[in-house]
């Protein structure tokens, strides 16, 4: 952290004005002569984080030598989970590839999980016993689940009571319990106080959810237990439930007793706070989170188990040369959102080609999000913010952003759905390069 | 290297949690007017509050103080208060051994990063202390209805054990509905909606006050209070609420205590 040259740094502002309009990512770039030339980077996590890392770091300074640590052999999103869970889009339509990363972008990929750093000797370890040697590392873990911090949730509880909530097959289990729910059955879900993976996320599911009983189970119902008493976009949801799913959904906020303190999930019930046990059929919880466990094990969490980062960079705020990007950090007001996780995977990567090649790199991202959510098939909803680095913090830009009008026609909320799709399609290819379908 | 890093995370630490101030708010009236010039001692308290919170509407906080709870050593107050509100103090809490621990949990508002205070006052007359910053961000994400409905104004929600084992703990939720209105917020058209607050909390034991809490205008709304009680022998608990209006709301139950 001290020998990042400050004065690099305001030469970059100079040239680039920080433009957050500045023109597509392409990658002008001066020179400062006298400096070195190539380096190590190794990424932790290939989800949409840590692959836009490793991409964009190649496309940026080929000349460095990039490694991705993954597990997975194909990545599966949880953006358009949801859809999936709804039966609007099918499982396989969620899976992405490395092959262009290795490929065209020359990024070594792993299919190990990593299991510990070593900050000082600069190193990290895989399962299998390799130590991998970096000069610049990137951690994109995502979360990680606090097992037992809600009362009786635990990983075998998991295997009854799905959370769904992490890329992977979770979200299949999810889906059979929804296919085989009972007639007139009910489908519970627990969502989280802040801070949380996907803001808007629980309420797209019972979205969904509702969408596939109105077709397949009717009667059934939808109880939506919330430690919160506000949530994203909520006027938009709640208009949307009553337009398409009329009382089927019912939604209960932590000052009506919706905090859950206990799950049992042998018996698929929950206890709430003041003492109310309610019965599901089917019973997804999405449980209190932290960031992925190889976080702490490179000590970069603090004490609320998420990272500190340095806003301009996503430099960690303890630890010297290790950036992490993601779900993992702690970066409000922006949300835990894949399409944030993603440019900040372009803004460390950035920072990073620019400390090993001592080149200045133009431009600046544009620290923008968007966050679409399907209510029905053909009715989406958005909410955008824009960031910036003010006062050494992160802000969202006064008088920027904001959400979807409330009351707007069917025929704009059926291009904001199809606006949705085009997100998915965009970001899939730009990270992991799908071709659209 | 290590001392790099311990400088690094100093640094990493100022750089992130400290912009806001926590020192100064010694000087701050209405802290002063309670410490009426004693110096507290900064230990003995653990203030729980997020270090970030993206809802500065409801922020929770737990106090515990590191004292007896016997009728001859007792926590006999504690006080809350954030530095940057409009109007610092939170809450003034009066407590009785029979409580068993000094141990509070709440939510407050915070209208901006500040520090929020914690003092206790023991029954031999020394003053303990904690400070703690919090950021407060605005997710847009986050955004929220704002909109509060009352058609179940005032009413109580309370878990109380049924039964405790002599000498045991019990733990006591309780939760009111009420908008906690601030006198600083305006209707759509633009009014100032005029202060409206839960005042009061007191709870007594059978005949024995146990806790008073009185409350001030950033006191989250839906008031909750998690407390704990350990009565030697069966009896009844029973709680009033008071409104600035003077209306009331009351709850009564009763505890079973067994060997
Ligand atoms: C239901 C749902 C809907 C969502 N919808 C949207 C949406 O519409 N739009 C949006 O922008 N966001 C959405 N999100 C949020 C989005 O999924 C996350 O914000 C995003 O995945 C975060 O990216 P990440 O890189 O931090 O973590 P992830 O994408 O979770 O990637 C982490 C990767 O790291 C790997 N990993 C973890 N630990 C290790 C280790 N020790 N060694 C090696 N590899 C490791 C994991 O296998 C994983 O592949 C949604 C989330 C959910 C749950």
């Amino acid at each position: 952290m001290f020998n990042q040259p400050i004065s690099r740094r305001e030469s970059i502002k100079r040239i680039a004005g920080f433009s957050a309009a500045a023109a597509a990512w392409s990658w002008p770039s001066i020179a400062i002569p006298g400096q070195g030339a190539s380096g190590r980077v190794v990424v932790v996590g290939g989800g949409f984080g840590g692959a836009t890392a490793a991409k964009y770091l190649k496309r940026m300074a080929p000349e460095l030598a990039v490694t991705l640590v993954e597990p997975n052999t194909r990545y599966i999103t949880c953006p358009f989970t949801n859809l999936y869970l709804g039966g609007i889009r099918s499982f396989e339509s969620l899976w992405h590839s490395y092959d262009e990363l290795r490929q065209r972008y020359d990024v070594e990929v792993i299919h190990e999980l990593a299991t510990d750093v070593d900050v000082d000797g600069h190193t990290v370890e895989l399962a299998s016993g390799t130590r991998l040697a970096w000069d610049r590392l990137i951690l994109s873990p995502g979360i990680d689940i606090r097992w037992n911090e809600l009362d009786g949730y635990d990983e075998a509880a998991a295997e009854k009571a799905p959370h769904a909530w992490k890329p992977g097959d979770q979200s299949r289990l999810l889906r059979q319990q929804l296919a085989g729910m009972k007639q007139g059955g009910t489908f519970v879900l627990v969502a989280p106080d802040n801070p949380f993976r996907c803001p808007p996320g629980p309420y797209e599911r019972v979205s969904m959810v509702a969408h596939y009983l109105k077709n397949h189970n009717p009667s059934a119902k939808v109880l939506l237990l919330d430690a919160k008493d506000g949530f994203s976009k909520q006027g938009l949801f709640m208009q949307g439930w009553a337009e398409h799913y009329g009382d089927m959904i019912e939604w209960v906020s932590r000052s009506n007793d919706g905090t859950v303190i206990r799950v049992d999930a042998d018996r698929l019930e929950v206890e709430t706070e003041f003492g109310m046990i309610h019965a599901a059929d089917v019973l997804n919880v999405v449980p209190p989170q932290k960031a992925g466990f190889i976080a702490d094990r490179a000590g970069v969490t603090d004490a609320s188990g998420w990272v500190p980062v340095r806003p301009d960079t996503f430099a960690s705020a303890l630890v010297d040369d290790v950036y992490v990007i993601g779900d993992a950090t702690q970066a409000a007001p922006m949300p835990k959102s894949g399409f944030i996780a993603s440019t900040q995977g372009k803004v460390a990567a950035r920072a990073i080609a620019a400390e090993l090649t001592g080149r200045v790199l133009l431009p600046e991202p544009s620290w923008a999000n968007t966050c679409y959510s399907l209510i029905a098939p053909e009715h989406g909803i958005s909410i955008v913010g824009v960031y910036e680095v003010y006062n050494g913090q992160l802000r969202e830009v006064p008088d920027s952003g904001g959400v979807s009008p409330m009351g707007a026609d069917p025929l704009f909320r059926q291009l904001e759905a199809e606006y949705a799709r085009g997100w998915y399609a965009a970001i899939t290819q730009d990270v992991w390069g799908t071709p659209a379908s | 290297m290590q001392n790099i890093r311990l400088i690094a995370m100093m640094f990493g630490l100022l750089a992130i949690g400290f912009t806001e101030p926590v020192w100064g708010w010694q000087r701050i009236p209405e802290i002063q007017a309670v410490l009426a010039g004693t110096e507290p001692r900064m230990a003995g308290v653990r203030l729980e509050v997020p270090a970030v919170t993206q809802d500065g509407s409801s922020v929770p906080v737990t106090v515990t103080v590191d004292a007896p709870m016997r009728a001859d050593a007792y926590v006999e107050a504690i006080h809350l208060f954030a530095t940057r509100n409009p109007s610092p103090e939170l809450a003034e809490y009066t407590l009785h051994p029979l409580l068993g621990r000094a141990s509070l949990s709440t939510r407050i508002r915070l209208d901006q990063s500040q520090a929020v205070v914690a003092l206790a006052r023991t029954s031999d007359g020394e003053w303990l202390g904690a400070v703690e910053s919090v950021r407060v961000t605005v997710s847009g994400c986050l955004s929220r209805a704002g909109t509060y409905t009352s058609d179940n104004h005032m009413q109580v929600r309370v878990r109380v054990p049924d039964r405790l084992r002599t000498g045991q703990v019990g733990e006591v939720r309780t939760m009111i509905q009420h908008p906690m209105e601030t006198g600083l917020r305006e209707d759509a058209s633009g009014r100032v909606i005029p202060a409206n607050i839960i005042e009061e909390l007191h709870v007594k034991w059978d005949d024995q006050p146990v806790l008073r809490a009185r409350w001030h205008r950033a006191m989250a709304a839906n008031p909750y209070l998690l407390f704990s009680i350990a009565p030697a022998q069966s009896g009844a608990l029973s709680m009033r609420w008071t409104e600035d209006t003077g209306a009331t709301a009351e709850y009564r139950a009763a505890i079973e205590v067994r060997p």
